[in-house]
């Protein structure tokens, strides 16, 4: 609308100009709504060869190890020492990367929302006490010691058992990664405190480089990383903490972290004591 | 097992390479091994040469390894052990109604496979009076 020609036609123009930016708008609107479903279904097929890419590769996989283990058992004759050591490089590079395409094909099933709950009953001790024990080796190697403790008598949660166990190995691994020589990392669960349906609160905490006040919702987000530099000097897919949080928040429980850099990390979640509707 | 013929072990699956591994483990373990691709490979050997003890993998060129345990049992099969790549409690749950009588997540240590076998084999030839 650029001008007023007499006082009388004015109202008919300011209803055409608007009328017209309207119609423009909702062509827009339109326009955007259709690349939005496209993107979407695009992403869609990209999660979903990424889930067929991951279980593929666990073929391959499985015939590597499982040939390299024939020969470290010794069951077609005695290694030397060196072609010993050469056989456990291969599983042990075999076994990580399988944990690797197995996080990926997690998170692609998180991302679909294909991921299931098989809850039961159980004592969420158990599967802290498992879990450390699966990183025993790492932390004897890095020299850092772990305790777990958990409050006295406490409810069994209704929870996938395998899923919290995931949870908690995620956490763990990335307390032990991000802990420097000689430091501590601990596991913790205790009854939630405050309102809202009845929970345990597990935290597992470290000693480490801790986390900026402003990183502290950026690192569950996929693909996000604090520094790339650092991650590229540390293991694994970057996927672990939004695995974490999808497992969590599947469960209808919350997960969150209090740190500072350099002094440590305490990271939460909590686990549902009656089944979530 | 030195007086007894070895015990026959039909391991199905559709990777070459797995399928060797395999071979080779149960074969160092005193079993005799046939190997089938497909699921009408599968139920060619099968049938024509029942097994006690079936390794199966689920996911097949031509169909879903778990249609394979009813007609293999039916045919004589004793023990079905489903060995997949689906490391889910859907998975396993789906395996155990179908009749397996325990499932294994691939790659299942070879040391701990030879181990399992002798005692499936073991329960296959004493079947539990239930």
């Amino acid at each position: 609308m650029t001008r007023l020609d007499t006082a009388a036609d004015a109202p008919a123009k300011l209803q055409a100009a608007p009328s017209e930016a309207h119609a423009v708008l909702e062509a827009r609107l339109k326009e955007a709504i259709v690349e939005i479903a496209e993107l979407r279904a695009r992403d869609s097929l990209k999660t979903q060869f990424l889930a067929n890419i991951s279980h593929d590769l666990r073929t391959p996989l499985t015939a590597v190890i499982t040939h390299a283990e024939i020969l470290r058992d010794g069951i077609l004759g005695d290694l030397s020492p060196q072609q010993m050591e050469s056989v456990r490089g291969i599983i042990s590079g075999g076994r990580q990367l399988l944990s690797q395409v197995g996080e990926i094909l997690t998170y692609a099933r998180g991302a679909a929302n294909q991921l299931t709950l098989v809850p039961t009953r159980f004592a969420i001790r158990g599967v802290l006490e498992e879990v450390s024990s699966l990183n025993e080796s790492l932390l004897k190697k890095k020299l850092i010691s772990l305790s777990v403790e958990s409050e006295p008598s406490l409810p069994p949660v209704m929870a996938d058992r395998e899923k919290v166990a995931h949870v908690v190995g995620n956490l763990l691994g990335n307390a032990i990664e991000f802990t420097p020589s000689g430091g501590h990392v601990w596991v913790r669960a205790a009854r939630r405190q405050g309102d809202g349906p009845p929970a345990i609160l597990v935290e597992v905490g470290d000693t480490g480089l801790g986390i900026a006040p402003e990183h502290h919702e950026l690192i569950f987000r996929e693909f996000a990383q604090v520094d790339s530099s650092a991650s590229r000097a540390h293991h694994g897919t970057g996927l672990g903490l939004t695995i974490a949080r999808k497992l969590v928040e599947l469960h209808g429980g919350r997960i969150w972290l209090e740190s500072e850099l350099g002094t440590g990390s305490r990271f939460f979640f909590t686990v549902p004591i009656e089944q979530t509707p | 097992m030195s007086d007894r013929e070895p015990a026959h072990a039909l391991v199905i699956e559709d990777s070459a390479a797995v399928s060797g591994a395999m071979r080779i483990l149960f074969e160092s373990a005193g079993h005799r091994v046939s190997v089938a691709a497909s699921v009408a490979e599968a139920l060619s050997v099968g049938t024509n040469d029942p097994a006690e003890l079936v390794l199966l993998d689920l996911t097949l060129p031509d169909g879903n390894g778990l249609s394979l345990v009813e007609p293999l049992r039916a045919a004589g099969c004793k023990t079905v052990v489903a060995l997949t790549g689906h490391d889910d409690a859907e998975t396993r749950a789906k395996c155990l109604a179908a009749g397996c009588a325990d499932v294994f997540v691939k790659p299942v240590p070879a040391r701990e496979l030879v181990a399992r076998s002798a005692k499936w084999l073991q329960s296959s030839a004493n079947p539990p009076s239930v």
